[in-house]
């Protein structure tokens, strides 16, 4: 069961890791060599914001793995977890 | 805010492969090393280099865990419960830091980091594992096969209000100071809550990608993140915790913990050098 939990967040924080890497080489090699471009700091907002969003995936993915494990208590928990990290981008936009 | 050029980019990015690198190491996201660097080194003001090190915090947490998973170092449930403490930490960061003057923040930390540095070396000859594998680990202990002594490590989880305060200021001095906070939480884990060096540091290392996230998130909304110097220090972070990541595995726990504590006290006369000014 441990195990299962440990792929999902793993796979989950591969992906955002990979993906975000990407958007940020491209938009910092636009960005110092291709000054024009415009496509430079959108792919940058972009790299960052997949980056930001990775350990809020991470912890939405544990929240429904431990409802499929029914173990109501890390439910909990993680919700907590996910709650604060939305209150923060609420923080953020004031 | 600082101007972008290739040269700083250039150079921002060798910093943060080095600071990625010790950061593996040490199961730190290694902004304990950019941010003076950012700040009195190149001159930065305290919130840009806060910024730009708390999104190589994140980058580090997710590549260096991702990277682990399946070989349950990772304690996943100490992790989580931990994380309730480190982020609701982290968010009240925002507002500690508007209430207190920033010398004031910085002797604090240059005292705690002193403090942990001196319990650290004092306990370099222990060794918090049982290596009874029939032993219950309990709800939140763990159990791992580890390379330097070869066998199947097993550990119980002690005094956990002491492990979710170290939590909670660690979140706090993540948000304030942008370093992930992994330099309070694995020396306490380690040496007040029986958690094994590795496992500490790599439960660590997962947690501050949610706790390093919570303050990122206000810096980036508030205009503070220069997003060109993020992206080359997040790249820099990238490769020197890749290679970092495959020196620990060979690293013996004594050589980590003295590290630990030599890095401690660097950082300890830096914020205290800094607080006094």
């Amino acid at each position: 069961m441990t195990a299962r939990l440990e792929h999902a967040v793993g796979r989950v924080l591969r992906v955002g890791v990979i993906t975000s890497s990407v958007f940020l080489a491209l938009g910092l090699g636009l960005s110092l060599f291709v000054p024009a471009a415009a496509a430079g700091p959108v792919l940058l907002r972009a790299g960052l914001m997949i980056l930001m969003a990775t350990p809020v995936g991470r912890v939405a993915v544990s929240v429904g793995e431990y409802a499929r494990q029914r173990d109501w208590l890390f439910v909990v928990l993680t919700s907590i977890v996910l709650i604060e990290l939305l209150a923060s981008v609420v923080a953020a936009m004031r | 805010m600082p101007v972008v050029t290739l040269a700083l980019a250039l150079i921002i990015f060798g910093a943060g492969a080095v600071a990625g690198g010790l950061g593996a190491l040490l199961g730190i996201g290694g902004g304990v090393f950019l941010v003076p660097f950012l700040n009195l080194g190149l001159h930065f003001p305290i919130a840009a280099a806060a910024a730009i090190s708390l999104t190589t915090v994140i980058a580090t947490s997710s590549s260096v865990s991702a990277g682990r998973s399946g070989e349950q170092l990772i304690n996943l449930r100490l992790g989580m419960v931990l994380e309730v403490a480190t982020a609701a930490g982290a968010l009240l960061g925002g507002v500690t830091a508007q209430m207190l003057a920033q010398s004031t923040v910085q002797l604090l930390f240059g005292i705690v980091t002193a403090v942990v540095a001196v319990v650290m070396m004092g306990r370099l000859g222990r060794r918090n594992v049982i290596l009874d594998p029939s032993i219950d680990p309990g709800l939140l202990g763990g159990r791992y096969y580890e390379e330097e002594s070869g066998g199947v490590v097993t550990y119980r989880v002690k005094r956990m209000p002491i492990a979710l305060a170290a939590s909670f200021i660690a979140g706090n001095l993540s948000s304030l100071l942008g370093i992930g906070g992994g330099v309070i939480k694995v020396p306490a884990l380690n040496a007040w809550c029986g958690v094994p060096l590795r496992a500490a540091a790599a439960t660590s290392a997962f947690m501050i990608g949610v706790t390093a996230t919570a303050g990122a998130v206000i810096y980036y909304g508030h205009g503070q993140l220069v997003p060109p110097l993020a992206a080359a220090a997040v790249l820099g972070v990238q490769l020197g915790s890749w290679s970092g990541m495959r020196l620990s595995a060979r690293a013996s726990a004594r050589w980590l913990k003295l590290l630990m504590a030599f890095v401690l006290l660097m950082v300890s006369l830096l914020m205290l050098a800094r607080g006094t000014r």
